[in-house]
């Protein structure tokens, strides 16, 4: 009990009322990752996580620093450092890749998010969508656009880029037991049923179905 | 997902090795370990057995289920039973590849064991592609996976999920009155 206790000390990270463990922080990252990865829309943002694993890393990278060439220790921390940030780098990048390919919709969810509730996107990723939508704007006028008739000059950017398709089918692990999951027919001959979802049991289903238990972490894609 | 980054997540199971020098607790970020004793098995995760390894600085001891015997017997039963029958790793095909691989030398009867695997993998992945098909042509909405890897379901999880993607398409634009006829 002491350990973990005077382990989560370590963890700088003061303003987060949950306390974690490095090692926790680890796995929650990773839980981000895989979710973001297989999810078929934005998820939430994890500013707080990326931002405490950052703060982990750069520590980490100071100390190593002051050690000595060659040193074992210092190798096997290299390596570890190497992996975490593969995972880090991998999350970023397809947020941003979903970024890129549903960024009027991503724009407009944050638009119509009311006073108050957190954002989907980080301070940083924001300004990369505005810049994003603004450039892909400005580039379809110069190269197309201006050259067209004017009555069809403009573009409706909602309308242009696909929106995300929450009727994907996805695969996922449940870490919490949930009843009364109601599965939605296929075709009009069916009917709707439910299901439960045991703890450890895997599944596939629609991800429109468990949007919201994804977002709870009471489920994991995979 | 890419082959090599289920790989990755499998490389963070742990695996006993046996390490001939000595070393003091490391305090990694993801948990501690160690101290290391030569001669004293100790558990590590696999991306750092497999460089220990290479560096000749340890064996490694196969995990317990990496044995004729019991593959053997998970064999059986796997094709024994009609679905998924539960695997002694959720990494078992990968961990099989990277040991063999990097530390055959350490693993007994590593020819047997390579085959045995890839008998066990080919059986459940036939058993995948049968079920696949099956939730296809009965339309179902829901399928319940117990005991599958990520790197069984990754073999098929693009095609599977681009199909159902593309079935579903052309089904909503099908059924009259619905709204659902989209832009793209």
């Amino acid at each position: 009990m002491s350990d973990a206790l005077s382990e989560a000390s370590d963890l700088s990270g003061d303003d987060s009322q949950d306390v974690m463990t490095p090692t926790e922080l680890i796995a929650k990252l990773e839980e981000a990752w895989l979710n973001e990865k297989f999810s078929p829309e934005l998820l939430k943002n994890k500013s707080e996580i990326v931002e405490c694993v950052m703060e982990q890393l750069t520590h980490m990278e100071e100390n190593l620093q002051r050690v000595r060439k060659g040193d074992v220790k210092a190798s096997i921390h290299r390596m570890e450092i190497d992996r975490i940030r593969f995972v880090l780098s991998s999350y970023l990048r397809s947020r941003l890749q979903k970024i890129e390919k549903f960024f009027p919709h991503v724009l407009e969810k944050e638009k119509s998010r009311a006073e108050g509730d957190p954002s989907f996107l980080s301070p940083e990723e924001f300004a990369f969508a505005k810049e994003y939508m603004a450039n892909t704007e400005t580039y379809l006028k110069a190269v197309a656009l201006r050259h067209m008739p004017p009555n069809l000059q403009t573009i409706d950017m909602l309308k242009a880029v696909p929106e995300p398709c929450l009727d994907s089918f996805v695969f996922l692990r449940v870490k919490e037991r949930q009843e009364n999951i109601l599965v939605e027919p296929e075709t009009d001959e069916q009917r709707e049923y439910v299901v439960d979802l045991e703890e450890g049991s895997q599944h596939l289903m629609r991800y429109r179905t468990i949007a919201p238990l994804v977002a709870s972490g009471a489920v994991q894609l995979i | 997902m890419d082959p090599s980054e289920v790989e990755f997540l499998a490389e963070k199971e742990m695996v006993t090795i046996i390490p001939n020098f000595s070393l003091d607790k490391i305090y990694l970020i993801g948990g501690d370990l160690g101290p290391f004793n030569p001669g004293l098995p100790v558990d590590v995760p696999v991306w750092l057995a497999l460089n220990l390894k290479q560096r000749q600085k340890c064996r490694i001891v196969p995990p317990d289920w990496m044995d004729v015997g019991k593959l053997e017997e998970i064999k059986e039963l796997e094709s024994k039973e009609e679905t998924f029958a539960p695997i002694p790793s959720p990494y078992y095909m990968e961990l099989t590849k990277m040991l063999l691989n990097h530390a055959s030398d350490n693993i007994p009867k590593a020819d047997e064991i390579r085959t045995l695997v890839k008998d066990i993998w080919d059986t459940r992945v036939a058993k995948l592609r049968l079920s696949a098909d099956s939730f296809i042509s009965q339309l179902e909405a829901h399928a319940k996976l117990d005991n599958l890897t990520l790197m069984e379901i990754n073999t098929t999880r693009t095609f599977l999920l681009d199909s159902l993607n593309c079935m579903y398409k052309l089904r909503t634009n099908l059924q009259p009155g619905s709204d659902k006829s989209n832009d793209y």
